[in-house]
């Protein structure tokens, strides 16, 4: 084992005081996201004021809803230290099968494509925890293939739902405050995601992976386990994906509602404090993050950017945090 | 010294060289001269401060005070590559070499921009590979030059580290200055044979510094040899003036002596708790073979790959072994892991502490409760208001500061950080066997006593216990037996109920 | 840590045997590859006579061209252990600044040549941002061109703004690509020189031994003298450099900007790159491979769909062979203990 401090000069570092970036960092984690959000929605008022009277924000929640979930997902992902890039195709794929499933098996079909998706995502772990291939080398793979999928199955064209689709589509039209019950059901898994990784047993063994696998393992946790866990959830929540962009629009095709959440997914997930790295994150704080990330459409047109450009401000926002986070806190190797 | 050494050149003159790293001064004013056409060799105890010495002089580190002159010319080593360039040469302990590479190339990529065989950032491949044919011819090896080094075993990779070291004097316009860093710990005896030919070659080119922890050899190779302790220099003999014995002494610092031991051995005679049957590692450690009794403390000592830090793991469950068996209380254990060693009552407190031992992150509570957490946690859920109380004893009982469980166990001191590890073992009143690999490294003398009494508290709960000691002392002091190993086997084992030996005794079994 | 070298410790009885040996292993690899790209070859024959005709051919340079460019640079990223994602983004920033200062519908300003070195000046730079932000700021490839790529794709829908779709007005221009030279597409040719450039920057260079040493062990690398972060930084410019290239041809064929012009195209470049022999953690692998690479899934997918099966169907097959690609490569290493991320 090669170091660039020898034993000598570890020993001294071990009686220093913790740095002083490290409480910068938890601290960002805790208030960031939601100070963003604040900032980015006072702007726009202050741009639009229409923005507040007109039920702005239960727009806003509608567009974050679908982005929520992805968020979520990717949260527990990169909570572990991956990164699961096929969870937005899982969802459009999902959408796709909810749409035809929907007309022949009614009511069990919602079921069934969560079922789908959360084996969709049990196998990207499966392959990454036992043959330690690169998560993103191995969900962009897996990204194709769903992409296929989705293709396949909707013959390339927009599938619409042609019976059955009332009870979802409540889920979309009965609201609270302007926002529909999606985004409610999206902030009830962040509770949920946030209970498991705060009080279980496999939350934390997650977290403590992100943070230290080498370390874990000694601790005896089952990694492997955990990561299929981890991408389980993530396929799981593509599959709520799914019911949101079938709620929402009531069909779905391969270029429709959802097939570029995979981006804002990740800037949501990292907007909301999620660290790139792993063994950071807080699902509540990744609501704020969807917020945030769905916002920047509406910041953009306020401001009189193209509102096509939002790429451009996520690409910019996921390289800016890493970088503000990471910067000094790792000296080794970077590939 | 001598009317010989006198009339000879000097190639390479290090004088009051001084580092520290904080507060600690890890090389303090060393002074001396490496003559041409000559071997010396560089000898200490781990920490004395040798390899801190060496990556000086190959320009990893870049010392506080004094000069190296090389040919008369005081050198500025701020990199590798300055090291390179002046025509010093490195063999790391660890191969140094680019597999994917052919010889030639390895050989060329460490060549200062004068002697390089590029031009204008292209590669001249026939000079590249002409000129490795040479430095190999001159070391009388055969070596195909452009053979991948991945595909050669491992003598001959060491013999293309050795020809790259000379190629880089060469390409620099000097008499070659190679440092040898403890090249042959891996080495087969008849393969030491060959490394001891290519040194006296070496020696007809240039000068060598010789590391080695195998005192004999160092006095069959080498012409003087410098002994370091403590950061300084404390010696620097004659092959003719000196002998293993001395050099042992020289090392140490003090005359041998036995400790007086300070408690009684608690159980007799009783069937071990672990036994190990020809534990085998390829390259790691062959055929041990030990038994380890409840409530016994067992050190093992040796050297710098001398396979005892493997052996630890292997028995933990983290590293599987290649061939033997583990036997717990007689029956064989099968598909050894972690958690089942974890099941089985076996803790290990691991030397890389940040690295294994904790999950730094991760508040101090939650890093107790990871292990045999049984108490505060619910089925899957953890009532963490629990575990805190858990916590909150322990760092009571162990005196941990600042006395905040929920802080993140990364921002605690090295010995604070130290006690929480070694808490999470303890808790559990099943712990069978316990795995200390360097438990009081980076501490302070304080925290350093805890935790010795912390161990003697696992002994007396009937646990044994593995111990690798920073020092001979250390374990002399601690241990019930002593099991030495050397270059991957045991060499001896001593019962310290039945024999006291001295440290130079394990010295003589470690080298 | 990156690299162990606990190579089996045995005496070398006769080293001369061994170097003169021919390293059969080595040689079965591509000799594989080369052995399926004619299968394929001989069985899309039979199932499509179309397949082997002289236009058929064309069509398959043309296709095979734009991957082989991206795939000089992915390989030269990859041989050091990191990663480019930022592809398609790069290609379409390039791509419209390309169309946009060239003779084009929507203005009549035409700067000619200075359109080209504009467009490969936008590649360099987003390349540059990459390796400056990889080496100096110490975030993971893969997060930085991950970030890039959607950051060259808002720049490009930043320019194209709006207005009406930007059409190529000077035909000259916009036929360069399908123009035949020698019998073969001016596309390929370009393909072509970038290939042998990248061959000979790998191979007879002291910056592509470099790339290799680094990719092998970094640790190893810095202590040997080589400019680390340097060549990285040199390497990420030179795939933006590549990859807006392949944008202005992208461009050119469509005849008109779009920022999504570079869209598939990560999708063909990184499994070819994989399973051309490159290994994803750095080290192994070569141009030449990816070029076998590139070839292989260009032909699989042209004679799949000539043989009628549906082009939904290529993306699937692409990331399946990518998955199979990596996981044959990771199956000695799935040690418990190896921490991938």
């Amino acid at each position: 084992m090669k170091t660039s401090t020898p034993t000598e000069a570890r020993a001294i570092i071990d009686n220093a005081t913790p740095p002083k970036k490290i409480q910068f960092r938890k601290l960002w984690q805790t208030f960031g996201p939601a100070t963003i959000f604040l900032a980015v929605f006072l702007m726009i008022s202050a741009f639009n004021p229409n923005f507040l009277t007109s039920g702005g924000m239960g727009i806003v929640a509608t567009l974050s809803a679908p982005i929520l979930m992805v968020a979520l997902g990717q949260a527990i992902v990169l909570n572990v230290g991956s990164i699961d890039l096929s969870n937005a195709s899982m969802s459009l794929l999902g959408a796709i099968l909810l749409a035809l499933a929907l007309p022949n098996f009614g009511v069990t079909s919602p079921i069934i494509i969560l079922l789908v998706t959360t084996a969709f995502g049990i196998f990207n772990g499966f392959f990454v925890a036992y043959t330690k291939v690169p998560s993103f080398a191995l969900t962009l793979g897996t990204l194709g293939i769903f992409q296929s999928g989705a293709l396949v199955f909707s013959n390339a064209t927009a599938v619409y739902v042609s019976d059955n689709k009332d009870f979802l589509g409540h889920l979309h039209t009965t609201k609270l405050a302007g926002a529909p019950t999606t985004f409610f059901i999206g902030l009830a898994m962040a509770v949920i995601l946030w209970f498991v990784l705060r009080y279980t047993k496999v939350g934390r063994g997650m977290t403590a992976i992100g943070l230290n696998e080498t370390g874990a393992v000694y601790s005896g946790l089952k990694n492997r386990g955990l990561k299929v866990v981890a991408f389980g959830i993530s396929g799981f929540m593509s599959g709520l994906g799914s019911l949101v962009i079938i709620a929402q629009s009531g069909s779905a095709s391969p270029n429709g509602l959802g097939s570029d959440l995979l981006l804002p997914g990740i800037a949501a997930a990292i907007v909301g404090g999620t660290s790139i790295l792993g063994g950071a994150t807080n699902p509540i704080n990744v609501v704020f993050g969807a917020l945030t990330v769905s916002m920047i459409p509406i910041a953009n047109a306020v401001l009189g950017v193209n509102a096509q450009a939002q790429s451009l401000v996520y690409g910019l926002a996921i390289i800016s945090i890493a970088a503000l986070m990471l910067n000094g806190s790792r000296s080794g190797i970077v590939k | 010294m001598s009317n010989s050494e006198k009339n000879k050149t000097i190639a390479l003159s290090v004088k009051d060289i001084q580092i520290s790293f904080g507060d600690l001064m890890a090389v303090k004013g060393v002074t001396f001269d490496l003559y041409e056409n000559e071997v010396i060799g560089l000898i200490g105890e781990n920490g004395a401060g040798k390899s801190t010495m060496l990556k000086i002089l190959s320009g990893i580190y870049k010392p506080d005070k004094g000069t190296i002159e090389l040919g008369g010319k005081t050198l500025k080593l701020k990199s590798p590559e300055d090291a390179n360039a002046a025509g010093i040469g490195v063999v790391h302990q660890e191969q140094s070499l680019f597999t994917n590479l052919s010889v030639a190339e390895n050989m060329d990529i460490s060549v200062g921009k004068t002697g390089s065989s590029s031009l204008m950032g292209f590669y001249n491949w026939a000079k590249v590979n002409a000129s490795a044919r040479q430095t190999l011819a001159k070391m009388g090896s055969k070596l195909d030059p452009r053979t991948l080094v991945g595909d050669l075993p491992f003598v001959d990779r060491q013999m293309v580290e050795i020809a790259r070291a000379i190629r880089v004097g060469e390409g620099a316009n000097t008499k070659p200055v190679v440092i040898l860093d403890e090249p042959t710990s891996l080495l087969e005896p008849h393969e030491t044979a060959v490394l001891e030919r290519e040194i006296s070659k070496i020696r007809e080119l240039g000068s060598v510094v010789f590391v080695s922890h195998r005192l004999d050899e160092v006095i069959r190779v080498c012409d003087r040899i410098l002994v370091m302790r403590d950061g300084e220099l404390v010696a620097i003999r004659s092959k003719s003036e000196v002998d293993q014995n001395e050099l042992f002494r020289l090392m140490v610092g003090r005359e041998a002596k036995s400790e007086k031991r300070e408690y009684r051995r608690q159980n007799q005679g009783e069937a071990p708790v672990v036994e190990l049957k020809s534990l085998t590692k390829k390259g790691k450690f062959k055929n041990v073979n030990l038994a380890l009794a409840a409530g016994e403390i067992t050190a093992i000592v040796g050297a710098n790959g001398s396979g005892r830090e493997e052996l630890c793991k292997a028995i933990y469950g983290a590293l599987p072994a290649d061939s033997g068996k583990l036997l717990i209380h007689g029956v064989e254990a099968k598909n050894w892991s972690v958690p089942k060693a974890i099941k089985f009552g076996f803790g290990l407190v691991p030397s890389e502490r940040k690295v294994e031992g904790m999950v730094g992150g991760l508040d101090a509570s939650s890093n107790l409760s990871l292990i045999f957490g049984k108490e505060s946690t619910v089925g899957p859920f953890i009532d963490t208001k629990k575990q805190k109380a858990v916590a909150d004893t322990w760092f009571e009982k162990l005196d941990v500061r600042p006395k905040n469980p929920t802080l993140e166990l990364e921002r605690f001191s090295g010995g604070n950080q130290q006690k929480v590890v070694m808490a999470k073992w303890l808790k559990s009143e099943e712990l069978e066997l316990l795995i200390l690999d360097h438990p009081l490294r980076g501490l302070d003398p304080g925290a350093a006593a805890t935790v010795n009494s912390l161990i003697r508290q696992a002994v007396q709960n009937n646990t044994a216990v593995i111990l690798l000691a920073d020092t001979l002392e250390e374990a002399l002091e601690m241990g019930d037996q002593i099991v030495v190993m050397r270059d991957g086997e045991v060499s001896s084992v001593f019962d310290l109920h039945k024999e006291q030996p001295t440290s130079l005794d394990l010295l003589e079994k470690m080298v | 840590m990156a690299n162990n070298n606990s190579g089996t410790i045995t005496p070398s009885a006769n080293t001369a045997a061994i170097s003169n040996r021919i390293n059969w292993r080595r040689l079965a690899e591509p000799s594989a590859l080369i052995a399926t790209l004619f299968a394929l070859i001989i069985i899309f024959s039979i199932l499509n006579p179309r397949f082997a005709s002289v236009e058929n051919l064309r069509n398959l340079m043309d296709q095979a061209a734009l991957p082989l460019i991206i795939g000089v640079g992915a390989t030269l990223v990859i041989l050091l252990g990191s990663i480019d994602l930022s592809i398609e983004g790069i290609m379409g920033s390039a791509g419209l600044a390309f169309v946009l200062l060239s003779a084009n519908s929507r203005s009549e300003s035409d700067f000619g040549l200075l359109a080209l070195l504009a467009a490969l000046l936008t590649g360099i730079i987003f390349g540059l941002l990459n390796g400056l932000i990889v080496t100096k700021v110490k975030v993971p490839s893969f997060v930085v061109t991950l970030g890039m790529w959607f950051v060259g794709l808002g720049f490009a829908t930043v320019l194209y703004g709006t207005e009406t779709i930007p059409v190529l007005t000077n035909p000259e221009v916009s036929s360069w690509s399908s123009t035949l030279t020698f019998g073969a597409p001016n596309s390929f040719w370009a393909a072509v020189f970038v290939v042998i450039l990248g061959v000979i920057t790998l191979i007879l260079t002291k910056t592509g031994r470099s790339i290799m040493a680094i990719g092998n062990n970094e640790v190893i690398a810095r202590n040997s003298g080589i400019r680390v972060d340097r060549i990285k930084i040199t390497v990420f410019a030179l795939a933006g450099l590549l990859s807006a290239v392949a944008g202005i041809i992208a461009a050119i064929k469509l005849g008109s900007g779009s920022p999504s012009v570079g869209l598939g195209s990560l999708f063909i470049t990184i499994p070819a790159v994989v399973i051309g022999g490159t290994a994803l953690a750095g080290g192994k692998g070569g141009v030449l491979r990816t070029a076998l690479g590139v070839l292989l899934l260009t032909v699989l997918n042209n004679g799949l769909i000539l043989a009628g099966v549906s082009p939904s169907f290529q993306s699937g097959l692409a990331g399946a062979i990518l998955i199979a690609a990596i996981v044959f490569a990771a199956w000695s290493q799935r040690d418990r203990l190896r921490i991938a991320k």
